[in-house]
């Protein structure tokens, strides 16, 4: 999944350059908090065993080998933000030292490995697993799924990356200048390799690694999960706040996909869209034709400004008011209930 | 003379019961990963051998050569007519000579991974399904829309398969002209973290330890098997045993680095010399880069498209 240099155009790489930093920066920052001066060489070993586990070949059945990333093996092992560094480190070396991967793709390759991956991976290891105790076999389990799952997201993160190329960028005769293939060539393409034997790998390396140092060296499984009893059963907890909150910013984060998504709704637009013949109908019925029209006073009608100029704007600028707007709604529902709470039983229990 | 062994620098000879001789073709993940580490290694050597040799790019400072190289490669990434990119790519051709960087390896390096990679990614988007366009080599209709290879097509994957090329050629310029110590000097001195720096300095060392361990341990299974492994289920717990055991062996020697940093008077600052100077030729290298760059994007936006 390293992306070439000659695949994105120099400003999808500036802007991922941009995007990068504070996740650099912050993941500097958590981990020297928890490991204070051991910082270096910590990180620096931590990112040599990322480099030397991407060289693994993991025999996967009908006698071929495939390469895993293994960002979820290092997140399960070490914690998220120290795989943002490691793995971000070993693409470093990968592409100054092998010409494997772009130079100017780096911050490309590592959003998709360094990020994408490991936490997409850490987050559903983590949801499944939160009740499990350490030596549980099922955590093994659900730490190879999650990998399967983080490999796969990142691969549709490339495939995003490769098909807004032709949409951006093209000749004036039509010839795409950069990574030529759709959304629609893309997602099979990438989907079907990391279905198959790239998320085969990764589900393998991270279930086996998880499954042998729960046998052989659980004080390595101690370090990202203190707290983590060793043995028996957990008592259930509930989900969290923080996982409906995560939920949701990975949705808004998503919003700007709308904007490759073709075609409208049916008869949603406004009534002259309605395939009347089809409904046996002659005109549009007088009262959908009044009545539809009624409020025009949206203030991002079509989810756009009025002129419907700097439509892609505008999309972006409307989930971003809506966002506020809900927010804004939803925390005025919570304050109403903890006033009305608060009158209603005065003595807390 | 070469530092590196003879013995590395060639394939094996497989001696086949019919008593041909070909190259051994390896198909196990043991074979694979051994040979894997020992490229690395192999690939360190080589380009110490390099580095070390009397040529244009060694002679410059480490932090001119990476910055006109990015500069390059950027305008690279800006050029979208092909006369250009071939221009560039001689370009890159020239200094690697000038460098005394062994041409077939040069060629070598690039041509035998680019045409396989890349090439076969973009081949299907020379056709009129995915780059719709004036036609050029028909291939009969498909429901009744004539389909075949679009010039657009072939200009597209043209473009794509010579910028990744030529990237990658300026790339293995440096790479190859410039020891890591010195390469992550110049990093340094370009404004990244002092501490990125250590690490991705200290990671490069122990990279090359790890992959001893591996080495070892995949060598030693070579050892007891007598016929090819072919149980995919084994093969698969031995290489997640392997890896953990490397993690286990990572993170203890992490301890043992730290204690031995501190009792060397490591307090958690990085230091680090700097005694880099610019010369003429540093300058003079600088000046024709920029001369070549702004003549290439200049070309490019003069013939238009």
């Amino acid at each position: 999944m390293h992306i070439p240099d000659g695949y994105l155009s120099p400003s999808t790489c500036g802007t991922f350059t941009v995007a990068m930093v504070p996740f650099w920066v912050t993941a500097g920052r958590r981990v020297r908090k928890i490991v204070k001066s051991r910082y270096v060489p910590y990180v620096a070993l931590a990112s040599a065993f990322s480099f030397v586990v991407m060289m693994f070949n993991i025999p996967v059945p009908d006698g071929t080998t495939a390469h895993a990333v293994a960002g979820t093996l290092t997140a399960v092992l070490l914690g998220p933000w120290a795989a943002v560094i490691s793995v971000s480190v070993a693409l470093v070396i990968q592409a100054l030292f092998f010409g494997d991967g772009g130079v100017l793709a780096i911050a490309a390759n590592c959003f998709n490995m360094a990020v994408v991956l490991p936490f997409v991976g850490y987050g559903v290891y983590r949801a499944l697993s939160r009740n499990l105790s350490l030596t549980n076999p099922r955590r093994a389990l659900f730490g190879g799924f999650g990998a399967y799952v983080g490999i796969n997201a990142s691969a549709m993160c490339a495939a995003i990356e490769f098909d807004l190329q032709p949409r951006l960028f093209t000749a004036a005769d039509g010839t795409p200048l950069y990574a030529p293939f759709h959304l629609s060539q893309t997602v099979p393409a990438m989907a079907i390799a990391h279905l198959t034997v790239a998320g085969m790998a990764e589900f393998a390396l991270t279930f086996g690694v998880i499954a042998f140092l729960q046998r052989a060296n659980v004080p390595v499984m101690k370090i990202n999960h203190p707290g983590v009893q060793l043995e028996g059963d957990i008592d259930r907890r509930p989900l969290g706040w923080r996982w409906a909150l995560i939920g949701l910013g990975v949705l808004a984060v998503l919003t700007p996909l709308g904007l490759l998504a073709p075609g409208g709704a049916f008869g949603e637009d406004s009534p002259d869209n309605l395939d009347l013949g089809r409904y046996n109908l002659r005109a549009v019925p007088t009262g959908l034709a009044r009545w539809s029209s009624f409020w025009n006073h949206a203030v991002l009608g079509g989810y756009g400004f009025k002129d419907g100029e700097h439509p892609n704007v505008g999309y972006v600028l409307s989930a971003l008011v809506g966002m506020a707007v809900i927010a804004v709604a939803a925390g005025l529902v919570l304050l109403v209930v903890k006033f009305v709470r608060s009158t209603a039983s005065p003595v807390s229990p | 003379m070469s530092a590196t062994p003879d013995w590395m620098l060639h394939a094996e000879p497989s001696l086949c019961p019919c008593g041909c001789i070909g190259r051994r073709t390896t198909t196990s993940f043991v074979d694979k990963t051994i040979t894997g580490a020992s490229r690395v290694m192999r690939q360190a050597l080589f380009t110490d051998d390099i580095a070390a040799k009397p040529g244009l790019l060694q002679r410059l400072d480490p932090r001119v050569k990476v910055v006109s190289v990015l500069g390059l490669v950027i305008a690279v990434a800006m050029v979208r007519n092909i006369p250009v990119l071939v221009g560039l790519y001689a370009l890159s051709v020239v200094i690697a000579i000038a460098s005394r960087i062994p041409a077939w390896y040069f060629a070598k390096r690039v041509w035998l991974f680019v045409p396989i990679f890349t090439g076969i990614v973009v081949l299907p988007a020379t056709l009129s399904f995915i780059t719709p366009g004036e036609i050029v080599v028909p291939l009969g209709t498909w429901f009744g829309h004539p389909v075949g290879v679009t010039s657009q097509g072939l200009r597209s994957a043209g473009l794509i398969i010579l910028r990744v090329a030529t990237s990658i050629s300026f790339v293995v310029l440096v790479a190859l002209t410039t020891t890591w110590t010195r390469l992550l000097a110049a990093l340094r001195a370009m404004l990244l973290p002092r501490m990125f720096i250590l690490v991705l300095g200290m990671a490069y060392r122990y990279v090359f330890q790890l992959l001893d361990s591996v080495t070892e341990m995949y060598e030693a299974r070579k050892a007891r098997t007598v016929r090819a492994d072919a149980d995919v289920r084994s093969g698969r717990a031995f290489v997640s045993a392997t890896a953990g055991t490397i993690f286990g062996r990572a993170h203890s020697m992490s301890e043992e680095v730290h204690q031995a940093m501190v009792s060397r008077g490591y307090t958690g600052q990085a230091r680090t010399m700097s005694a880099f100077r610019v010369r003429t030729t540093d300058v003079t290298w600088i000046a024709v880069c920029a001369m070549v760059i702004v003549i290439a994007i200049g070309i490019d936006r003069a013939l238009g498209r």
